[in-house]
Protein backbone atom coordinates (compact mmCIF):
# COMPACT_ATOMS: atom_id res chain seq x y z
CA UNK A 1 0.00 0.00 0.00
CA UNK A 2 1.37 3.53 -1.28
CA UNK A 3 1.94 6.22 1.54
CA UNK A 4 -0.05 8.31 -0.19
CA UNK A 5 -3.38 6.15 0.56
CA UNK A 6 -3.78 7.89 3.95
CA UNK A 7 -3.07 11.41 2.37
CA UNK A 8 -5.91 10.89 0.08
CA UNK A 9 -8.55 9.45 2.63
CA UNK A 10 -7.85 12.43 4.85
CA UNK A 11 -8.36 14.73 0.83
CA UNK A 12 -11.54 12.85 -0.04
CA UNK A 13 -13.12 12.89 3.70
CA UNK A 14 -12.33 16.81 3.62
CA UNK A 15 -13.64 16.99 -0.16
CA UNK A 16 -17.06 15.27 0.56
CA UNK A 17 -17.31 17.67 3.61
CA UNK A 18 -16.43 20.52 1.65
CA UNK A 19 -18.99 19.58 -0.86
CA UNK A 20 -22.02 19.15 1.20
CA UNK A 21 -21.28 22.48 3.16
CA UNK A 22 -20.79 24.19 -0.48
CA UNK A 23 -24.47 22.75 -1.76
CA UNK A 24 -26.19 24.09 1.64
CA UNK A 25 -24.30 27.35 1.43
CA UNK A 26 -25.16 27.71 -2.20
CA UNK A 27 -28.99 26.50 -2.26
CA UNK A 28 -27.98 24.04 -4.77
CA UNK A 29 -29.24 21.08 -2.22
CA UNK A 30 -32.64 21.56 -3.55
CA UNK A 31 -31.42 20.16 -6.68
CA UNK A 32 -31.37 17.05 -4.99
CA UNK A 33 -33.34 16.27 -1.33
CA UNK A 34 -36.84 17.55 0.07
CA UNK A 35 -35.57 20.62 2.24
CA UNK A 36 -37.59 18.90 4.61
CA UNK A 37 -34.24 16.60 4.93
CA UNK A 38 -32.01 19.25 4.74
CA UNK A 39 -30.84 18.56 8.21
CA UNK A 40 -29.25 15.43 7.12
CA UNK A 41 -26.96 16.75 4.38
CA UNK A 42 -25.76 19.19 7.78
CA UNK A 43 -24.81 16.07 9.69
CA UNK A 44 -23.30 14.79 6.50
CA UNK A 45 -21.10 17.69 6.48
CA UNK A 46 -20.00 17.92 9.76
CA UNK A 47 -19.02 14.13 10.23
CA UNK A 48 -17.23 13.98 7.18
CA UNK A 49 -15.26 17.41 8.52
CA UNK A 50 -14.58 15.95 11.20
CA UNK A 51 -13.47 12.62 9.67
CA UNK A 52 -11.58 14.42 8.01
CA UNK A 53 -9.80 16.50 10.08
CA UNK A 54 -8.91 13.59 12.72
CA UNK A 55 -7.45 12.23 9.85
CA UNK A 56 -5.43 15.17 8.72
CA UNK A 57 -3.94 15.26 12.40
CA UNK A 58 -3.02 11.62 12.23
CA UNK A 59 -1.00 11.92 9.01
CA UNK A 60 1.04 14.43 11.29
CA UNK A 61 1.35 12.59 14.50
CA UNK A 62 0.47 9.02 13.95
CA UNK A 63 -0.99 6.90 16.51
CA UNK A 64 1.07 4.47 19.02
CA UNK A 65 0.03 1.59 17.36
CA UNK A 66 -1.20 2.08 13.50
CA UNK A 67 -3.78 -0.88 12.81
CA UNK A 68 -5.44 -1.33 8.96
CA UNK A 69 -7.97 -3.45 9.25
CA UNK A 70 -8.66 -2.87 5.71
CA UNK A 71 -6.96 -2.45 2.96
CA UNK A 72 -7.85 0.39 1.36
CA UNK A 73 -6.71 0.34 -2.51
CA UNK A 74 -6.71 3.15 -5.83
CA UNK A 75 -9.89 1.23 -6.84
CA UNK A 76 -11.70 2.06 -3.60
CA UNK A 77 -10.43 5.68 -3.64
CA UNK A 78 -11.68 6.03 -7.07
CA UNK A 79 -15.05 4.67 -6.37
CA UNK A 80 -14.97 7.23 -3.57
CA UNK A 81 -14.30 9.75 -5.59
CA UNK A 82 -16.56 9.39 -8.36
CA UNK A 83 -19.34 11.76 -6.75
CA UNK A 84 -16.55 14.66 -5.99
CA UNK A 85 -15.75 14.11 -9.84
CA UNK A 86 -19.55 14.45 -11.04
CA UNK A 87 -20.51 16.86 -8.92
CA UNK A 88 -16.75 18.93 -10.13
CA UNK A 89 -17.56 18.46 -13.84
CA UNK A 90 -21.17 18.69 -14.45
CA UNK A 91 -23.01 22.01 -13.42
CA UNK A 92 -25.72 21.40 -10.38
CA UNK A 93 -29.20 20.89 -12.40
CA UNK A 94 -32.54 19.92 -10.87
CA UNK A 95 -34.30 17.26 -13.04
CA UNK A 96 -35.93 18.66 -15.79
CA UNK A 97 -37.83 18.07 -19.33
CA UNK A 98 -35.08 15.58 -20.17
CA UNK A 99 -35.60 13.86 -17.93
CA UNK A 100 -39.18 12.47 -18.06
CA UNK A 101 -38.71 8.84 -19.09
CA UNK A 102 -42.70 7.89 -20.18
CA UNK A 103 -45.23 10.74 -19.80
CA UNK A 104 -46.26 13.30 -17.68
CA UNK A 105 -49.22 11.95 -15.35
CA UNK A 106 -52.35 13.73 -14.89
CA UNK A 107 -52.83 12.05 -11.50
CA UNK A 108 -51.99 13.98 -7.90
CA UNK A 109 -49.24 12.48 -5.77
CA UNK A 110 -49.09 11.91 -1.85
CA UNK A 111 -52.01 12.18 -0.16
CA UNK A 112 -55.31 14.71 -0.62
CA UNK A 113 -54.61 17.83 0.93
CA UNK A 114 -56.17 18.49 4.52
CA UNK A 115 -57.68 22.17 3.08
CA UNK A 116 -58.26 23.28 0.06
CA UNK A 117 -56.23 26.57 -1.04
CA UNK A 118 -58.26 29.42 -3.16
CA UNK A 119 -57.65 29.15 -7.12
CA UNK A 120 -55.12 31.86 -7.42
CA UNK A 121 -52.76 30.29 -5.03
CA UNK A 122 -52.73 26.50 -6.22
CA UNK A 123 -49.74 25.04 -7.92
CA UNK A 124 -49.75 22.28 -10.44
CA UNK A 125 -50.33 19.33 -7.50
CA UNK A 126 -53.10 21.65 -5.80
CA UNK A 127 -54.86 22.07 -9.18
CA UNK A 128 -54.20 18.13 -9.66
CA UNK A 129 -55.96 17.14 -6.70
CA UNK A 130 -58.55 19.45 -7.26
CA UNK A 131 -59.01 17.42 -10.58
CA UNK A 132 -59.23 14.33 -8.61
CA UNK A 133 -62.12 14.47 -6.75
CA UNK A 134 -64.87 16.79 -9.10
CA UNK A 135 -65.70 16.68 -13.17
CA UNK A 136 -63.91 18.83 -15.80
CA UNK A 137 -67.07 21.28 -15.90
CA UNK A 138 -67.00 22.40 -12.32
CA UNK A 139 -63.86 23.93 -12.66
CA UNK A 140 -64.94 25.94 -16.09
CA UNK A 141 -64.25 29.74 -15.57
CA UNK A 142 -62.30 28.99 -12.37
CA UNK A 143 -59.03 32.03 -12.73
CA UNK A 144 -55.28 30.31 -12.26
CA UNK A 145 -52.25 31.40 -11.99
CA UNK A 146 -49.12 28.72 -12.39
CA UNK A 147 -46.08 27.91 -12.59
CA UNK A 148 -43.83 25.00 -14.49
CA UNK A 149 -42.01 24.38 -17.40
CA UNK A 150 -43.50 23.11 -20.91
CA UNK A 151 -44.14 19.45 -21.91
CA UNK A 152 -45.11 18.00 -24.91
CA UNK A 153 -45.92 14.86 -26.55
CA UNK A 154 -45.88 14.02 -30.40
CA UNK A 155 -49.68 13.80 -30.67
CA UNK A 156 -50.28 17.88 -28.99
CA UNK A 157 -51.68 20.24 -31.08
CA UNK A 158 -49.17 23.22 -32.02
CA UNK A 159 -51.09 25.63 -29.14
CA UNK A 160 -51.54 22.15 -26.49
CA UNK A 161 -48.92 21.87 -24.09
CA UNK A 162 -48.73 20.19 -20.05
CA UNK A 163 -47.61 22.31 -17.79
CA UNK A 164 -45.42 20.22 -15.90
CA UNK A 165 -43.40 20.13 -12.43
CA UNK A 166 -41.55 17.20 -10.65
CA UNK A 167 -42.84 15.59 -7.10
CA UNK A 168 -40.24 15.14 -4.65
CA UNK A 169 -41.16 13.27 -1.32
CA UNK A 170 -37.83 12.50 -0.21
CA UNK A 171 -34.89 12.83 -2.91
CA UNK A 172 -34.76 12.95 -6.36
CA UNK A 173 -34.99 8.90 -6.24
CA UNK A 174 -38.81 9.53 -5.84
CA UNK A 175 -39.39 12.37 -8.27
CA UNK A 176 -42.32 12.36 -10.22
CA UNK A 177 -43.47 14.16 -13.08
CA UNK A 178 -46.98 15.98 -13.14
CA UNK A 179 -48.54 18.29 -15.36
CA UNK A 180 -51.67 20.15 -15.99
CA UNK A 181 -53.46 20.29 -19.69
CA UNK A 182 -52.98 23.91 -21.06
CA UNK A 183 -53.34 25.78 -24.52
CA UNK A 184 -52.24 28.99 -25.60
CA UNK A 185 -52.10 30.50 -29.59
CA UNK A 186 -48.45 31.38 -28.42
CA UNK A 187 -47.61 28.39 -27.02
CA UNK A 188 -45.35 27.27 -30.16
CA UNK A 189 -43.25 30.34 -29.08
CA UNK A 190 -41.48 28.71 -26.04
CA UNK A 191 -39.34 25.30 -26.20
CA UNK A 192 -39.97 21.94 -24.76
CA UNK A 193 -38.23 22.36 -21.39
CA UNK A 194 -39.03 26.25 -20.95
CA UNK A 195 -40.11 27.76 -17.66
CA UNK A 196 -43.36 29.32 -18.28
CA UNK A 197 -45.57 31.16 -15.57
CA UNK A 198 -49.48 30.80 -16.98
CA UNK A 199 -52.06 33.32 -16.13
CA UNK A 200 -55.71 32.24 -17.65
CA UNK A 201 -58.65 29.85 -16.58
CA UNK A 202 -60.01 26.77 -16.23
CA UNK A 203 -62.43 25.21 -18.98
CA UNK A 204 -63.45 21.83 -19.67
CA UNK A 205 -62.76 20.57 -23.54
CA UNK A 206 -61.12 17.88 -25.66
CA UNK A 207 -57.00 18.00 -24.91
CA UNK A 208 -55.46 15.08 -26.85
CA UNK A 209 -58.67 13.48 -27.25
CA UNK A 210 -59.89 13.47 -23.98
CA UNK A 211 -62.29 15.69 -21.58
CA UNK A 212 -60.11 17.70 -19.20
CA UNK A 213 -60.00 20.76 -17.23
CA UNK A 214 -57.70 23.07 -19.26
CA UNK A 215 -55.72 25.72 -18.84
CA UNK A 216 -56.63 28.40 -21.03
CA UNK A 217 -53.70 30.87 -21.00
CA UNK A 218 -54.24 34.72 -20.95
CA UNK A 219 -51.33 35.48 -20.66
CA UNK A 220 -47.40 33.20 -20.75
CA UNK A 221 -44.55 34.63 -19.52
CA UNK A 222 -40.93 33.42 -19.54
CA UNK A 223 -39.24 32.60 -15.87
CA UNK A 224 -36.38 31.88 -14.38
CA UNK A 225 -36.18 27.95 -12.84
CA UNK A 226 -37.58 28.76 -9.14
CA UNK A 227 -35.11 27.80 -6.83
CA UNK A 228 -37.25 25.24 -5.10
CA UNK A 229 -37.72 23.28 -8.70
CA UNK A 230 -39.39 20.85 -6.57
CA UNK A 231 -42.98 20.63 -5.65
CA UNK A 232 -43.54 18.91 -2.34
CA UNK A 233 -46.49 16.69 -1.54
CA UNK B 1 0.09 -11.67 4.49
CA UNK B 2 -1.66 -14.08 2.44
CA UNK B 3 -4.29 -10.80 2.05
CA UNK B 4 -1.90 -8.68 0.27
CA UNK B 5 -1.19 -11.60 -1.76
CA UNK B 6 -4.91 -12.31 -2.56
CA UNK B 7 -5.30 -8.74 -3.24
CA UNK B 8 -2.27 -8.51 -5.79
CA UNK B 9 -3.42 -11.04 -7.66
CA UNK B 10 -7.38 -9.69 -7.45
CA UNK B 11 -5.98 -6.37 -9.14
CA UNK B 12 -6.79 -7.36 -13.43
CA UNK B 13 -10.06 -8.28 -11.95
CA UNK B 14 -10.56 -5.30 -10.34
CA UNK B 15 -9.56 -3.34 -13.30
CA UNK B 16 -11.85 -5.65 -15.29
CA UNK B 17 -14.88 -4.97 -13.28
CA UNK B 18 -14.45 -1.34 -13.09
CA UNK B 19 -14.40 -1.29 -16.97
CA UNK B 20 -16.93 -3.79 -16.72
CA UNK B 21 -18.86 -0.66 -14.94
CA UNK B 22 -18.12 1.74 -17.45
CA UNK B 23 -18.96 0.09 -20.13
CA UNK B 24 -22.14 -0.58 -18.81
CA UNK B 25 -22.36 2.38 -18.19
CA UNK B 26 -21.96 4.33 -21.19
CA UNK B 27 -23.62 1.98 -23.65
CA UNK B 28 -26.36 2.39 -21.11
CA UNK B 29 -26.42 6.18 -21.18
CA UNK B 30 -25.54 6.02 -25.00
CA UNK B 31 -28.65 4.07 -25.71
CA UNK B 32 -30.93 6.02 -23.69
CA UNK B 33 -29.68 9.65 -25.65
CA UNK B 34 -30.36 8.02 -29.31
CA UNK B 35 -33.29 6.45 -28.60
CA UNK B 36 -34.97 10.14 -26.83
CA UNK B 37 -32.85 12.33 -29.60
CA UNK B 38 -31.31 14.14 -26.07
CA UNK B 39 -27.85 15.36 -26.32
CA UNK B 40 -25.66 12.96 -24.46
CA UNK B 41 -24.70 15.66 -22.07
CA UNK B 42 -28.64 16.05 -20.98
CA UNK B 43 -28.65 12.54 -20.39
CA UNK B 44 -25.16 12.29 -18.09
CA UNK B 45 -26.66 15.75 -16.07
CA UNK B 46 -29.95 13.63 -15.44
CA UNK B 47 -28.20 10.69 -14.42
CA UNK B 48 -25.87 12.88 -12.22
CA UNK B 49 -28.63 14.72 -10.78
CA UNK B 50 -30.40 11.17 -9.87
CA UNK B 51 -27.08 9.52 -8.89
CA UNK B 52 -25.72 12.45 -6.56
CA UNK B 53 -29.55 12.99 -4.89
CA UNK B 54 -29.92 9.76 -3.43
CA UNK B 55 -26.33 9.91 -2.69
CA UNK B 56 -26.53 12.55 -0.34
CA UNK B 57 -29.72 11.44 1.01
CA UNK B 58 -28.14 7.80 2.42
CA UNK B 59 -24.84 9.00 3.15
CA UNK B 60 -24.99 10.72 6.45
CA UNK B 61 -26.92 7.50 7.49
CA UNK B 62 -23.47 5.31 6.37
CA UNK B 63 -21.82 7.94 8.29
CA UNK B 64 -24.24 7.32 11.34
CA UNK B 65 -23.78 3.66 11.41
CA UNK B 66 -19.98 3.93 10.26
CA UNK B 67 -19.52 6.04 13.68
CA UNK B 68 -21.98 3.69 15.87
CA UNK B 69 -19.41 0.74 14.92
CA UNK B 70 -16.38 2.82 15.60
CA UNK B 71 -17.57 3.19 18.83
CA UNK B 72 -19.04 -0.66 19.78
CA UNK B 73 -15.52 -1.26 18.82
CA UNK B 74 -14.20 0.65 20.96
CA UNK B 75 -16.00 1.06 23.87
CA UNK B 76 -17.67 -2.17 23.92
CA UNK B 77 -15.91 -4.97 25.03
CA UNK B 78 -16.79 -8.54 23.38
CA UNK B 79 -17.70 -10.81 26.68
CA UNK B 80 -20.03 -7.83 27.61
CA UNK B 81 -21.82 -9.18 24.51
CA UNK B 82 -22.13 -12.69 25.11
CA UNK B 83 -22.62 -11.85 28.71
CA UNK B 84 -26.03 -10.70 28.02
CA UNK B 85 -26.99 -13.36 24.93
CA UNK B 86 -30.08 -15.16 25.31
CA UNK B 87 -28.75 -18.82 26.34
CA UNK B 88 -31.14 -20.82 22.83
CA UNK B 89 -31.42 -19.78 19.09
CA UNK B 90 -35.08 -18.31 18.82
CA UNK B 91 -34.04 -16.14 22.12
CA UNK B 92 -31.33 -14.77 20.62
CA UNK B 93 -32.77 -14.17 17.38
CA UNK B 94 -36.01 -12.62 18.22
CA UNK B 95 -33.59 -10.53 20.58
CA UNK B 96 -31.88 -9.69 17.39
CA UNK B 97 -35.00 -8.28 15.80
CA UNK B 98 -35.57 -6.08 18.79
CA UNK B 99 -31.79 -5.00 18.60
CA UNK B 100 -32.39 -2.17 16.32
CA UNK B 101 -34.13 -0.26 19.27
CA UNK B 102 -30.34 -0.06 20.90
CA UNK B 103 -28.42 0.29 17.49
CA UNK B 104 -30.67 2.41 15.85
CA UNK B 105 -29.58 2.56 11.93
CA UNK B 106 -31.24 2.56 9.16
CA UNK B 107 -30.27 -0.02 5.99
CA UNK B 108 -27.34 1.79 4.86
CA UNK B 109 -25.70 1.95 8.51
CA UNK B 110 -26.86 -1.56 9.61
CA UNK B 111 -24.35 -3.21 7.68
CA UNK B 112 -21.15 -1.53 8.64
CA UNK B 113 -22.77 -2.16 12.60
CA UNK B 114 -23.42 -5.56 12.07
CA UNK B 115 -20.23 -6.87 11.41
CA UNK B 116 -18.65 -4.89 13.63
CA UNK B 117 -20.65 -6.86 15.74
CA UNK B 118 -20.41 -10.15 14.24
CA UNK B 119 -16.70 -9.88 14.89
CA UNK B 120 -17.61 -9.26 18.85
CA UNK B 121 -18.99 -12.44 18.06
CA UNK B 122 -22.45 -12.40 17.72
CA UNK B 123 -24.51 -15.37 16.70
CA UNK B 124 -25.00 -15.57 12.69
CA UNK B 125 -28.85 -15.78 13.10
CA UNK B 126 -29.13 -12.86 15.50
CA UNK B 127 -27.22 -10.56 13.45
CA UNK B 128 -29.27 -11.69 10.38
CA UNK B 129 -31.94 -10.84 12.26
CA UNK B 130 -30.84 -7.54 13.43
CA UNK B 131 -29.80 -7.10 9.78
CA UNK B 132 -33.21 -7.52 7.97
CA UNK B 133 -34.80 -5.75 10.56
CA UNK B 134 -33.28 -2.98 12.56
CA UNK B 135 -34.07 -0.43 9.24
CA UNK B 136 -37.64 -0.48 10.84
CA UNK B 137 -37.18 -1.10 14.17
CA UNK B 138 -36.08 1.96 15.32
CA UNK B 139 -37.53 4.90 16.88
CA UNK B 140 -37.15 7.42 13.68
CA UNK B 141 -38.64 4.68 11.21
CA UNK B 142 -41.39 4.26 13.83
CA UNK B 143 -41.88 8.03 13.89
CA UNK B 144 -41.93 8.13 10.23
CA UNK B 145 -44.25 6.05 9.09
CA UNK B 146 -46.55 6.74 12.12
CA UNK B 147 -46.42 10.18 10.02
CA UNK B 148 -47.13 9.22 7.10
CA UNK B 149 -49.61 6.28 7.85
CA UNK B 150 -50.68 6.83 11.43
CA UNK B 151 -51.39 3.48 13.72
CA UNK B 152 -53.68 1.48 10.81
CA UNK B 153 -52.79 -2.02 8.98
CA UNK B 154 -49.74 -0.21 7.17
CA UNK B 155 -48.30 0.21 10.13
CA UNK B 156 -49.05 -2.48 12.29
CA UNK B 157 -48.56 -4.70 9.12
CA UNK B 158 -45.08 -3.21 8.55
CA UNK B 159 -44.53 -4.07 12.20
CA UNK B 160 -45.37 -7.51 12.59
CA UNK B 161 -43.87 -8.86 8.92
CA UNK B 162 -40.34 -7.26 9.33
CA UNK B 163 -40.03 -9.32 12.61
CA UNK B 164 -41.81 -12.24 11.34
CA UNK B 165 -39.43 -12.60 8.12
CA UNK B 166 -36.22 -11.55 9.80
CA UNK B 167 -36.05 -14.30 12.40
CA UNK B 168 -37.66 -16.60 9.88
CA UNK B 169 -34.61 -16.05 7.99
CA UNK B 170 -32.51 -15.99 10.87
CA UNK B 171 -33.07 -19.00 12.10
CA UNK B 172 -32.72 -20.49 8.29
CA UNK B 173 -29.32 -19.22 7.66
CA UNK B 174 -28.16 -19.83 11.40
CA UNK B 175 -29.40 -22.96 11.77
CA UNK B 176 -27.93 -24.24 8.31
CA UNK B 177 -24.85 -23.29 8.19
CA UNK B 178 -21.46 -22.60 10.23
CA UNK B 179 -20.12 -19.09 10.62
CA UNK B 180 -17.37 -19.73 8.67
CA UNK B 181 -19.62 -20.41 5.57
CA UNK B 182 -21.91 -17.32 6.45
CA UNK B 183 -19.54 -14.75 6.52
CA UNK B 184 -16.16 -13.72 4.94
CA UNK B 185 -13.20 -13.91 6.85
CA UNK B 186 -13.32 -10.09 7.44
CA UNK B 187 -16.37 -10.10 9.54
CA UNK B 188 -14.93 -13.41 11.06
CA UNK B 189 -14.14 -12.36 15.32
CA UNK B 190 -10.74 -13.85 15.13
CA UNK B 191 -9.33 -13.04 11.67
CA UNK B 192 -7.50 -9.50 11.60
CA UNK B 193 -7.81 -8.75 15.34
CA UNK B 194 -5.27 -9.65 17.16
CA UNK B 195 -5.73 -6.77 20.02
CA UNK B 196 -8.75 -5.53 21.82
CA UNK B 197 -9.45 -1.86 21.17
CA UNK B 198 -11.51 -1.57 24.42
CA UNK B 199 -9.00 0.01 26.24
CA UNK B 200 -7.19 2.74 26.62
CA UNK B 201 -8.40 6.40 28.21
CA UNK B 202 -11.38 8.02 26.87
CA UNK B 203 -9.47 9.99 24.72
CA UNK B 204 -7.42 7.82 22.74
CA UNK B 205 -10.57 5.65 22.41
CA UNK B 206 -12.80 8.42 21.02
CA UNK B 207 -9.43 9.35 18.27
CA UNK B 208 -9.54 5.06 17.40
CA UNK B 209 -13.16 5.18 16.99
CA UNK B 210 -12.90 8.39 14.32
CA UNK B 211 -10.30 6.71 12.38
CA UNK B 212 -12.27 3.18 12.60
CA UNK B 213 -15.13 4.94 11.30
CA UNK B 214 -13.27 6.82 8.49
CA UNK B 215 -12.09 3.23 7.35
CA UNK B 216 -15.57 1.75 7.75
CA UNK B 217 -16.93 4.65 5.90
CA UNK B 218 -13.99 4.07 2.67
CA UNK B 219 -14.90 -0.09 3.48
CA UNK B 220 -18.67 0.54 3.00
CA UNK B 221 -19.04 3.42 0.74
CA UNK B 222 -17.93 2.22 -2.09
CA UNK B 223 -20.69 -0.31 -1.77
CA UNK B 224 -23.19 3.05 -1.30
CA UNK B 225 -21.66 4.72 -4.45
CA UNK B 226 -22.13 1.81 -6.56
CA UNK B 227 -25.07 0.84 -5.48
CA UNK B 228 -26.11 4.69 -5.95
CA UNK B 229 -25.26 4.67 -9.33
CA UNK B 230 -26.65 1.28 -10.38
CA UNK B 231 -30.12 2.86 -8.96
CA UNK B 232 -30.07 6.66 -10.72
CA UNK B 233 -28.86 4.58 -13.70
CA UNK B 234 -31.97 2.36 -13.78
CA UNK B 235 -34.01 5.12 -12.69
CA UNK B 236 -32.89 6.92 -16.10
CA UNK B 237 -32.91 3.74 -18.39
CA UNK B 238 -36.09 2.20 -17.17
CA UNK B 239 -39.65 4.17 -17.21
CA UNK B 240 -41.51 3.91 -13.23
CA UNK B 241 -44.79 4.07 -15.65
CA UNK B 242 -43.74 1.03 -16.96
CA UNK B 243 -43.67 -0.74 -13.63
CA UNK B 244 -47.09 1.25 -12.23
CA UNK B 245 -49.15 0.39 -15.56
CA UNK B 246 -48.08 -3.45 -14.91
CA UNK B 247 -49.08 -3.01 -11.31
CA UNK B 248 -52.45 -4.65 -10.71
CA UNK B 249 -54.07 -7.16 -9.31
CA UNK B 250 -53.81 -8.72 -5.35
CA UNK B 251 -50.10 -10.56 -6.33
CA UNK B 252 -48.55 -8.39 -9.37
CA UNK B 253 -49.53 -5.63 -7.36
CA UNK B 254 -46.91 -7.00 -4.39
CA UNK B 255 -44.39 -7.95 -7.06
CA UNK B 256 -43.78 -5.05 -8.52
CA UNK B 257 -43.74 -3.02 -5.47
CA UNK B 258 -40.90 -5.48 -4.05
CA UNK B 259 -39.46 -5.05 -7.36
CA UNK B 260 -39.34 -1.09 -7.12
CA UNK B 261 -38.57 -1.01 -3.45
CA UNK B 262 -35.32 -3.05 -4.67
CA UNK B 263 -34.52 -0.62 -7.41
CA UNK B 264 -35.12 2.49 -6.37
CA UNK B 265 -33.05 1.60 -3.11
CA UNK B 266 -34.88 4.65 -0.96
CA UNK B 267 -33.41 5.26 2.91
CA UNK B 268 -36.09 3.56 5.03
CA UNK B 269 -36.03 6.72 6.98
CA UNK B 270 -38.06 8.18 4.63
CA UNK B 271 -39.60 5.30 2.39
CA UNK B 272 -43.13 5.89 3.85
CA UNK B 273 -43.46 9.11 2.15
CA UNK B 274 -42.70 7.91 -0.57
CA UNK B 275 -45.20 4.98 -0.38
CA UNK B 276 -47.28 7.70 0.22
CA UNK B 277 -47.18 8.70 -3.69
CA UNK B 278 -48.60 4.85 -4.23
CA UNK B 279 -51.38 4.51 -1.92
CA UNK B 280 -54.01 5.53 -4.45
CA UNK B 281 -52.82 3.31 -7.23
CA UNK B 282 -51.27 -0.02 -5.69
CA UNK B 283 -53.29 -2.36 -2.89
CA UNK B 284 -52.44 -2.39 0.51
CA UNK B 285 -51.23 -5.60 0.73
CA UNK B 286 -48.52 -4.31 -2.08
CA UNK B 287 -47.76 -0.68 0.07
CA UNK B 288 -47.01 -3.45 3.04
CA UNK B 289 -44.27 -5.62 1.35
CA UNK B 290 -42.62 -1.78 -0.03
CA UNK B 291 -42.33 -0.81 3.23
CA UNK B 292 -41.09 -4.12 4.85
CA UNK B 293 -38.90 -5.92 2.12
CA UNK B 294 -37.29 -2.17 0.77
CA UNK B 295 -35.54 -2.06 4.39
CA UNK B 296 -34.04 -5.04 4.28
CA UNK B 297 -32.65 -5.59 0.73
CA UNK B 298 -32.14 -3.17 -2.17
CA UNK B 299 -29.75 -2.56 -4.85
CA UNK B 300 -27.06 -0.99 -2.51
CA UNK B 301 -27.65 -3.36 0.58
CA UNK B 302 -26.93 -6.06 -1.59
CA UNK B 303 -23.85 -4.50 -2.75
CA UNK B 304 -23.11 -4.05 1.17
CA UNK B 305 -24.07 -7.39 2.30
CA UNK B 306 -21.40 -8.63 -0.37
CA UNK B 307 -18.50 -6.85 1.88
CA UNK B 308 -19.97 -9.16 4.89
CA UNK B 309 -21.10 -12.63 3.75
CA UNK B 310 -20.06 -15.51 1.37
CA UNK B 311 -21.81 -14.69 -2.49
CA UNK B 312 -24.45 -17.95 -1.79
CA UNK B 313 -25.38 -16.20 1.26
CA UNK B 314 -25.91 -12.78 -0.20
CA UNK B 315 -28.23 -14.83 -3.22
CA UNK B 316 -30.21 -16.04 0.22
CA UNK B 317 -30.39 -13.06 1.40
CA UNK B 318 -32.36 -11.27 -1.13
CA UNK B 319 -34.63 -14.56 -2.15
CA UNK B 320 -36.17 -15.73 0.80
CA UNK B 321 -36.90 -12.17 2.34
CA UNK B 322 -38.75 -11.12 -1.03
CA UNK B 323 -40.78 -14.58 -1.21
CA UNK B 324 -41.60 -14.01 2.33
CA UNK B 325 -42.45 -10.88 2.14
CA UNK B 326 -44.55 -11.25 -1.25
CA UNK B 327 -46.09 -13.95 0.52
CA UNK B 328 -47.08 -11.96 3.72
CA UNK B 329 -48.34 -9.37 0.83
CA UNK B 330 -50.98 -11.66 -1.01
CA UNK B 331 -51.92 -13.27 2.50
CA UNK B 332 -53.05 -9.26 3.29
CA UNK B 333 -55.08 -8.75 0.13
CA UNK B 334 -56.81 -12.23 0.26
CA UNK B 335 -57.61 -11.24 3.98
CA UNK B 336 -58.81 -7.16 3.14
CA UNK B 337 -60.42 -8.95 0.43
CA UNK B 338 -58.63 -6.48 -3.03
Amino acid sequence: MGAWVAPAKALLLLGMGLYLALLIASGNLTNYINLRFAWLAYIGAAIFLILGLVSAYSLLRPPAHSHAHYRIGWDVLLIIAFPLLLALFLPSRALGVEAINGGVSLRPVGAPAAFSRSPLDRNVLDWLREFDRAAPVTFNGAPADVSGFVYREPSFAPEEFMLSRFTMSCCVADAFPIGMPARADAAAEYATGAWLRVRGELRASAFDGELLPVLLAHTLEAIDEPAQPYLYP
Amino acid sequence: MQKTAEQNAALPLKLLGLALLAVLFLAGTGYQALQSGLEYRLVLGVFATRFLGIFIEAVPFLLLGSLTSGLIETFVKADDILRFLPRNRLGATVGGAFLGLIFPVCECGVVPVTRRLFSKGLPVSMGIAFLLAAPFMNPIVFASTYIAFGIGPVFIGRLVITIAVAVFVGLVIGGLASPRAVLKPIALGAAGHSHDHAQGSARERLLQALQIASDEFFEMGRFLIMGSALAALLQTLVPQESLLALGTGPVLSVVFMQILAYMLSVCSTVDSFLALAFVNTFTTGAIVSFLSFGPMVDIKSTLMFAGVFRRRIVLYLILLPFALNLLAGVLINAALGT
